[in-house]
């Protein structure tokens, strides 16, 4: 059974209006990065955060209201999964678990006709707020570096370079629709968490593995049609390629889609921010990276014809 | 079959070692189903016969982590800036100024923490030898004595702290150090958070101290409010508010009472001290009673430089650790002001053992310890040489109790008292009994997850995991048909290999970490897609069966390696990056894509040349 018969798809010819829609698309994730802006979870933020799980629904002004009048305002509250399950969170740093403990007094005193139980209790201190932040940023430079030097090791230097770029397209595009997309319906909870930071991680190391797989056949291509010109070798190493790409995301949509509706609350922002990952990072391996590859080797051409004529 | 002879031998080697790693997990289950079944004292029989084969295979069983079966998570921070206040000698103005630097910039920067100190003395000009070691080493030297003082304070600290732990009887905690000065404690099964935060902050230093006579205490009550009356009260320029006198414990002191009437009608102008902290006798005591609201006011005074001129060099005020129950005035809670001499006599290091009862005399729990024969002989002189007098049991610098001295004390025992009940009582004796840690831990983090958290978690991660498998199985058999059937066989491999290596090496699974088992299951039929279409590519060209499997296996192998590679590299970062949880889903990732490449190539590269030899003329690709 097949998919895809022969195919042959003249993807570099085409590619000035793959980069439009790249751009474009970029551009509507940034702006969404822009005006809504991540939201940070308190791993990133410090402070605490309280999930507990009432016996019956409750409204989320009554909790707020009852924290309000403790002198506690300004708190996030939100559903976590399911209309029982709160979240409650705050910045606020105090010494201890000060903040957590006047939480669940309040909750008790005021709301006395429904019973909850702590599910998740989480405090941050600011100094590991701030360390994460840093470490986060450390470890995504690392991968990006680690991995252009050995795409750049195993392939061409170039290879190396415009493969990073393609991870930067997509790192950018799923920023930016994580931040489009959060909070949108109520159990679509995509802040800025630990596992959001995994998400990202996994995926640089996912996409890049996609775009490997089409320089790969590049290369042994380039070899053995050594007449052919770069362009029409690349195109011919994706059509030969395209089956599996496409069948390689698929199965991991697939599985991405069932954790996400399957997986439970805490998995739910990394399935999401993978399922878009996978979808750019696949699409900027079969347009991205060889194009810019290919429009790069041109430029370099074009300028030592140039300067040897 | 004969060539292949290596490939099923390491084939077979692997599943039997990875299910070898896995039979405790199950064995550890079938007990915990056993001893559920039975009752009571049947139970607790089958318990002590099997107890070690029980023990073991929970040893050696998968562990699962904190969010998988509710616990607490908590991060100490050995408070390294005190342990060097605390090891340093001839203490004066300017070392105390530096410290407070020194202080200050360790919380707001990244700087390493020995820099900052070497930094803050050089600006100076002042040598560490002044505070340190002596007078001949070089400031480097003292330094670099300094930091492995540092080190082994915190991991003192950890022992100390998993010996704790241990009493408090956890099953399976793990302590780690992590970085230079912090110790991460994990407790699963746990949920009475305010108990283990006692239990891991309490410094637990015991210091026996004498409280100096009524009639010295007297003079200085008198200095600082004659002094306070003249150059006006509290709101003050110092501002250094001195939250070294901390908290509260019980004194049950035989006399209470009306002594307040005595103080009544001080007028506050006139006597502002006095007002403050009202002077009552007990025994051979001077002893101040103040409310709670007015503690900071009297710290912020006792802070201030010029009342500290006041107050002799070798004595100091300490606060009863928790207010007086006896004590009722104006609905208030009342605490006690004890004047001590500094110097203690007798540390907590003297003490051999400690057990908490309950005083058959007063009903009241007690913890009763008794000391090493030194300190029994050191205990016997200074009761003898003080009877009449108040020594005071000071924990963590707050008083608990000050009894009068009797009589010469030859036995070495000694008892606290003033603990508000009997649990508290027994953390004392823990905390006792383990030792004092050598320099004060912050908590920085601290995670708890609930036990119904957990079951939930895992009944979700393993629908998911269930449902990925069966859907990538029909998909596979469908677009690929045998191969696919062969890719699904591996598949099969895969995820045992996984669990039998994080079973090995005693990892733990974490909810991300099942979720990385299901990324895997997706993840893991690329190689063997690259390899199909391969095959499905050089048969398309015409080649015959045997002909096409070998590139095609060989060609894809390069691709294979290289991105599995790459995202093996991201996996990595991401463990060292991340902690618990996060660390969970780096390891089964790397795990499967080691798992998956070798299935992928060798489990069904055998497959298919099995076949081959048997004779299959055509295999279906699809």
């Amino acid at each position: 059974m097949r998919f895809f018969k022969e195919t042959h798809i003249d993807f570099m010819g085409k590619r000035k209006v793959w980069y439009t829609v790249s751009i474009i698309a970029l551009l509507i994730g940034l702006s969404g990065l822009l005006f809504k802006g991540l939201t940070f979870g308190i791993d990133f933020l410090g402070g605490t955060e309280l999930i507990v799980q009432f016996d019956r629904p409750v409204d989320v002004g009554r909790i707020r209201s009852a924290l309000d009048r403790s002198g506690m305002s300004g708190l996030e509250i939100k559903s976590f999964g399911s209309p029982q399950d709160m979240l409650i969170r705050t910045p606020m740093q105090v010494e201890g678990t000060k903040v957590a403990d006047a939480i669940k007094a309040t909750l008790t005193e005021n709301i006395p006709d429904t019973p909850f139980k702590v599910l998740r209790e989480d405090k941050i201190g600011p100094k590991i707020g701030s360390e994460l932040r840093r470490d986060a940023v450390y470890a995504i430079g690392a991968t990006l570096i680690i991995i252009m030097i050995y795409v750049g090791f195993r392939f061409k230097f170039i290879y190396g370079v415009m493969g990073v770029v393609a991870l930067f397209h997509d790192v950018l595009m799923t920023l930016g629709f994580v931040a489009m997309f959060n909070g949108i319906g109520p159990y679509l909870n995509l802040e800025f968490s630990m596992s959001m930071m995994a998400a990202f991680l996994t995926l640089i190391g996912f996409s890049i593995n996609d775009t490997v797989i089409v320089f790969d056949r590049i290369r042994e291509n380039l070899k053995v049609h050594k007449t052919e010109s770069l362009a029409e070798v690349m195109n011919k190493s994706i059509n030969q390629t395209l089956s599996r790409t496409i069948i390689t995301t698929g199965t991991v949509v697939m599985v991405l889609v069932i954790l996400f509706f399957f997986g439970g609350e805490v998995n739910r922002g990394f399935a999401f921010t993978f399922l878009i990952g996978s979808v750019s990072g696949t699409y900027s391996s079969i347009y991205v990276a060889s194009a810019l590859v290919l429009d790069a080797t041109i430029r370099r051409k074009s300028k030592t014809q140039r300067t040897t004529r | 079959m004969k060539k292949h002879r290596v490939k099923i031998i390491l084939i077979i080697a692997a599943v039997f070692l990875s299910l070898y790693f896995l039979y405790p997990t199950y064995q550890s289950y079938r007990y915990s189903e056993k001893l559920a079944s039975l009752h009571g004292p049947d139970s607790l029989s089958y318990y002590d016969s099997h107890e070690k084969e029980i023990r073991d295979a929970r040893m050696k069983r998968i562990k699962l982590g904190l969010d998988l079966q509710g616990g607490m998570r908590v991060v100490l921070e050995v408070d390294v800036v005190k342990l060097l206040d605390n090891l340093a000698k001839n203490k004066d103005d300017v070392f105390n100024a530096i410290m407070a630097e020194i202080r200050q910039k360790a919380a707001t920067s990244d700087q390493p923490l020995f820099d900052i100190v070497r930094a803050a003395f050089e600006s100076r000009g002042v040598r560490l030898s002044r505070y340190y070691g002596s007078l001949r080493d070089s400031d480097s030297d003292i330094l670099s004595q300094l930091e492995k003082d540092a080190m082994s304070a915190v991991d003192r600290g950890m022992e100390i702290i998993r010996n704790r732990v241990d009493q408090y009887g956890v099953s399976e905690p793990s302590i780690a150090k992590q970085g230079g000065r912090r110790i991460v404690v994990e407790l699963p099964g746990v949920s009475k958070e305010s108990e283990v935060r006692q239990l891991l902050q309490g410094t637990a230093l015991l210091e026996f101290k004498l409280v100096k006579d009524y009639d010295v205490t007297a003079k200085v009550y008198e200095a600082i409010d004659a002094y306070l009356a003249k150059h006006g009260s509290d709101t003050t320029s110092a501002g250094i508010d001195t939250t070294a006198i901390a908290a509260a414990t019980d004194t049950t002191k035989p006399a209470v009472d009306s002594a307040f009437a005595a103080v009544q009608d001080t007028a506050a102008k006139g006597h502002p001290w006095l007002n403050l902290v009202r002077p009552q006798q007990i025994g051979a005591m001077l002893v101040g009673i103040v409310s709670d609201d007015n503690r900071p006011r009297v710290n912020r005074i006792l802070a201030r430089p010029d009342i500290q001129r006041l107050i002799p060099n070798d004595m100091e005020f300490l606060w009863s650790a928790k207010p007086n129950q006896r004590i009722i005035g104006e609905g208030k809670k009342w605490f006690e002001l004890f004047a001590v001499r500094k110097q203690a006599e007798l540390t907590g290091g003297v003490v051999t053992d400690a057990r908490a009862t309950i005083d058959p005399n007063t009903n009241g729990p007690i913890v009763l310890m008794s000391m090493s024969s030194e300190g029994a002989r050191e205990w016997s002189r200074i009761t003898g040489a003080n009877v009449h007098k108040h020594v005071a049991i000071v924990l963590d610098n707050a008083i608990f109790s000050a009894p009068e001295v009797r009589g010469k004390i030859t036995g070495g025992s000694s008892q606290i008292e003033g603990m508000d009940n009997i649990e508290e009582a027994r953390l004392l004796e823990i905390v006792l009994k383990a030792g004092a840690l050598p320099a004060p831990v912050t908590i920085i983090e601290q995670r708890t997850v609930g036990p119904s958290l957990g079951e939930d978690s895992i009944r979700k991660g393993l629908t998911a995991a269930v449902v990925a498998f069966i859907v990538i199985v029909l998909f596979m058999i469908t677009y690929y048909r045998t191969g696919g059937a062969a890719a699904d066989f591996a598949l099969l491999f895969n995820i045992l290999w996984i669990l039998g290596v994080l079973a090995g090496f005693g990892a733990t699974l974490t909810l991300p970490g099942i979720a990385g088992i299901v990324l895997t299951i997706g993840m893991a039929v690329d190689a063997n897609v690259l390899i199909y279409e391969r095959i499905r590519e050089e048969l398309g060209t015409g080649k015959t069966l045997r002909a096409a499997i070998d590139p095609g296996y060989a060609k894809a192998f390069p691709a294979i390696f290289d991105s599995n590679i790459t995202t093996f590299f991201s996996g990595v970062v991401l463990y060292e990056f991340g902690t618990g949880p996060i660390q969970g889903f780096a390891l089964t990732l790397m795990i499967g894509i080691v798992a998956s490449m070798f299935s992928a190539i060798i489990i069904t590269r055998v497959l298919f040349d099995v076949m081959l030899e048997r004779g299959a003329s055509t295999i279906n690709y699809g």
